[in-house]
């Protein structure tokens, strides 16, 4: 299958190697590797019936559940514009742009995705993309390590434990010590006492529980320590929200899914990771930068390459190769359809749906624990285990949320949901809570 | 002309350089398009909420349409021509598994929703560990890692974790060939173990007697790739694992060249005791300009409780999510790149038994093919027999003529072929490295090789002029050290770096 090969072509190579068999190919590996009967799988199967195969496979998941599950990946409108653009099959099927010649088309589109981000986020130099948002994370707190050569990181509690997770895996546990600190009433607490020891401060915005707060003067105290200042911020809400450089972060990551990437069940998104020109060098992964050719026409390039793996080897910044590029452009291309006025719509939307649904909630005396201070997503409590409350909510057609405890809900509102989305999902969940 | 061979894939239309897209903003213009708010609107007062709008671009659809299409013109891509690029195995990426992996069954289902609504999902990810665990030899493998580099620092982070409970606490030295990938140190030192390097003997393999005084009991681990980054079948590789075994340390096999041995023989039977497999390479996903990729590692039964959790189970005919014991833990924000892994599930079960026993033969017979008609204008570096990729040198055209590998690639690229990997593998001087996957037809291969002849004789004769290749395309090689040294990377950067200078 895919082998273009005719018997004409197979005489042809056939006598220039002097063989008789594809077996002969292979007479210099030790015999007893050689796989006398190849391998115990299937039979082919044609696309025809492929197509039935994998249609039938597909049907077994919950398909059409409306979504009110967030946590880092949101189920927002993705414009058959934005599709069918990344899908285009020169982004799509190209390598790596290491010879910028014949790659100015992904180069410059990578060029426009960091430009995008840094406009975006208040940040002056952002990577051509890493992972997602969890594994952008780690990198993040790998560079503050880097940065000030202390060990101890501040991290605060109000992330995806997942995400925590990952950190725990990357980062490496015995020489560094990462502090989780509690939030209270869902923000960090004001008056953290930072100490000259620690390498990195590192929030999220809004926090995993769905409430945002204007962290500059959390900020300011944390880098008169010299302290590196981390935010991991959801991208969607940029358009409404203060960002993370106006409220003074040194680096910002974030999960890139919302922007340009269907759910894809988590993979593959895209980690966006923006920062300042001082950290230039330490930064993981592709950056790409514009530069003139011989007759000073405009080019794209990869640089500082000599951060990287394949030069730096041991000494490199991260050990990242293959990244998320085609997320990445999918990113830029979602980023030029929405411009100020829409994004600032999706955000603006998310929140006042958000706000009509805790009312409603309120209204039927469902306890919403974070209100006031939340922008899209919130938790509630429930009297019933969560489990079965989310599994009856299914039945109805509902994805009601992520289980955040064994009483608790949260619940995220993209500009997507209508009204009576809205409505059913609170007459329902009521049900279910009186059943 | 034959298919797929000269400039018939030249795809740079248009010799004017692109605008960036926040040139082509003009105030007022809008591509988006949402419903009106159907819910009664709020003041909502909130000290995180700002005024002021964010500074994107304003485009109309058309305008947005137009310029990344433009962009794409602007880019070689496997759908358009050859690249014969070492060690990415470039194969062609067939369009059903893209369909597949747009059905709204996969595509839209949020990473959250419970495993008993997501049985498809884990179903896929189940017969896919079952295809890679048969193709490698293995016996259970996770999704989590994104891509190769990501699934070695697993598979080395699984090999601290697993010495670590046996209290082999002084093993810290990872061995890795001098002719490694540079993914390999990089992953080993993050994970925390010294890198010791093995040199490559005179017959491009693992020097086996400097191999055997350099394990002792530190000894960890070793990592290595079979066929070797020179595209050589490491013939002594029975021994090797005996030397490593023999100390308790463990082989990591990379799978960046797992596509010459599909089919003929299986990592797990040379004694590795953990394998990744990169999915966009050898299982024909598409590499996407850089990415995305899958990385999942597959381990012997004694390594299983070390995976990155959760991995699937299956019982009574249901699909569930298992916690690994002694997990290293995630090592992704989810499961992986599961679309790219499903994509990869499609190719093989287009392949099945007959194109998968078959994979590595046609990919090992179009390299040897290659090599033979290469080698009457190009010396190669090694002359043993080569797998699915081989290296030649320029070596000697660089005394005779200051012809750098550099130069070949560039020129090849007027003449609508990719490069081949240059100064890879960095011990061989001058290096070119081909691979031609079996996807590539006898006749794109006779018209690269013949274009090389051509090509040499071609720089012989301007070789006073070799930095002004490549000719023939929009634009030539780029100032490098411009962008490096005053950081343009940002739109806006490069003009105020012209205001001031």
């Amino acid at each position: 299958m895919f082998v273009p090969h005719s018997d004409i072509d197979l005489k042809k190579v056939f006598n220039e190697l002097s063989i008789n068999s594809l077996s002969e190919l292979f007479s210099h590996l030790p015999k007893e590797l050689i796989l006398e009967n190849g391998v115990n799988l299937p039979d082919s199967i044609s696309e025809l019936e492929a197509i039935e195969y994998f249609e039938s496979i597909s049907k077994k998941n919950k398909e059409n559940l409306i979504c009110f599950a967030g946590g880092g990946h949101y189920d927002v409108y993705l414009p058959h514009t934005v599709k069918t653009l990344t899908m285009r099959p020169e982004f799509m099927t190209s390598y790596t742009p290491y010879q910028a010649e014949i790659s100015q088309g992904v180069l410059q589109a990578l060029f426009e995705f960091q430009s995008l981000v840094c406009d975006l986020t208040e940040m002056e130099l952002a990577n051509a993309s890493l992972y997602d948002g969890a594994t952008s994370i780690a990198e993040a707190i790998s560079v503050a390590i880097n940065k000030t050569k202390r060990d101890e990181v501040v991290i605060s509690s109000g992330f995806h434990p997942n995400s925590k997770e990952v950190v725990n895996t990357l980062i490496d546990n015995e020489k560094f010590k990462i502090k989780y600190i509690d939030l209270i009433d869902y923000k960090f607490p004001k008056d953290y006492k930072f100490k000259d020891t620690d390498a990195a401060f590192v929030v999220s915005y809004p926090h995993f529980e769905g409430t945002a707060e204007d962290l500059t003067e959390l900020v300011t105290k944390a880098k008169s320590k010299g302290i590196v200042t981390i935010c991991y911020v959801d991208p969607t809400l940029l358009g409404i929200l203060k960002t993370p450089g106006n409220m003074g972060f040194d680096i910002v990551v974030a999960e890139g899914q919302s922007i340009g990437t269907p759910l894809s069940f988590g993979g593959p998104t895209v980690g966006w990771f923006a920062t300042k020109k001082e950290f230039a060098r330490l930064v993981p992964g592709r950056i790409i930068g514009e530069s003139r050719d011989s007759n000073n026409i405009k080019t794209y390039v990869m640089t500082l390459r000599a951060r990287e793996q394949d030069i730096r080897r041991e000494k490199a910044s991260s050990n990242i190769c293959t990244n998320q590029t085609l997320n990445a452009i999918g990113s830029a291309i979602h980023l030029c359809w929405l411009g100020p006025e829409g994004i600032y719509t999706m955000g603006f939307q998310a929140m006042q749906k958000a706000n009509y649904m805790k009312n409603k909630l309120i209204e039927e005396n469902i306890e919403v624990l974070n209100k006031d201070t939340s922008i899209r997503e919130f938790l509630i409590k429930t009297e019933k285990d969560v489990d079965i409350v989310i599994d009856k909510m299914a039945d109805d057609g509902y994805l009601a949320g992520i289980k955040y405890s064994n009483n608790q809900i949260l619940i995220a509102v993209t500009e997507k949901r209508t009204k009576d989305e809205i409505d059913r999902y609170v007459n329902t969940l009521k049900k279910v809570l009186d059943e | 002309m034959s298919s797929g061979g000269n400039a018939s894939s030249l795809p740079l239309v248009g010799g004017m350089p692109e605008p960036t897209i926040k040139e082509l903003s003009k105030p007022g213009r809008r591509a988006f398009n949402y419903p009106k708010l159907d819910v009664p609107e709020e003041v909502i007062e909130h000290e995180a909420i700002k005024t002021e709008k964010a500074p994107l671009p304003e485009v109309s659809e058309h305008d947005l349409v137009m310029h990344f299409s433009r962009l794409a013109h602007r880019n070689f891509a496997v759908d358009l021509g050859f690249y014969p690029l070492g060690s990415c195995t470039m194969k062609y990426n067939p369009r059903f598994a893209d369909w597949v992996a747009s059905l709204p069954g996969f595509s839209n289902i949020h990473p959250s929703t419970p495993s008993h609504l997501s049985q498809g999902i884990l179903e896929i990810l189940y017969i896919l560990e079952k295809y890679l665990i048969e193709i490698t030899g293995m016996d259970y493998a996770s999704f989590q890692p994104p891509a190769g580099a990501s699934g070695e620092l697993t598979g080395l982070l699984i090999i601290k974790e697993y010495l670590q409970r046996k209290n082999l606490n002084n093993k810290k030295n990872i061995i890795v060939p001098d002719s490694a990938h540079g993914t390999n140190p990089a992953s080993a030192k993050m994970a925390g173990f010294n890198v010791v390097e093995v040199s490559t003997d005179i017959n491009g393999l693992v020097d086996v007697k400097e191999l055997k005084t350099l394990v002792n009991d530190e000894t960890a681990g070793l990592m290595l790739t079979n066929p070797n980054t020179g595209g050589l079948f490491e013939e002594e590789i029975l021994e090797i694992s005996k030397i490593i075994h023999s100390v308790d340390g463990l082989l990591y096999y990379d799978g960046a060249n797992l596509n010459a041995i599909v089919g003929v023989c299986r990592p797990g039977d040379m004694g590795f005791d953990i394998v990744h497999s990169n999915l966009h390479k050898t299982f024909a996903t598409p590499h996407g300009g850089g990415g995305p990729g899958s990385g999942p590692v597959a381990v012997k039964d004694f390594l299983r409780e070390y995976l990155p959790g959760p991995i699937v189970e299956k019982s009574d005919d249901k699909f569930s999510w298992y916690q690994p014991k002694y997990s290293i833990g995630r090592m992704h924000g989810y499961h992986g790149n599961f679309l790219v892994a499903l994509r990869a599930l499609a190719y093989m079960k287009l392949l099945g038994k007959e194109g998968l026993d078959d994979l590595g033969s046609y990919a090992v017979l179009n390299a040897r093919y290659l090599a033979s008609v290469i080698s009457k204008s190009l010396p190669l570096a090694y002359a043993k027999p080569c797998m699915h990729e081989f290296v030649a040198t320029v070596k000697d055209l660089k005394k005779s003529h200051k012809i750098k590998a550099y130069d070949v690639g560039k020129a090849l690229l007027d003449r609508g072929f990719h490069s081949p990997t240059i100064y890879f593998p960095l011990i061989v001087e001058e290096a070119l490295m081909f691979e031609p996957t079996e996807t590539q037809s006898v006749d794109t291969l006779d018209d690269l090789s013949e274009t090389i002849s051509i090509i040499i004789e071609d720089l012989k004769l301007n070789n006073q002029n070799l930095n002004t290749y490549p000719k023939n395309l929009p634009v030539g090689r780029p100032n490098e050290l411009i962008p490096a040294k005053h950081l343009t990377v940002n739109w806006g950067d490069f003009e105020l770096l012209e205001i001031t200078e």
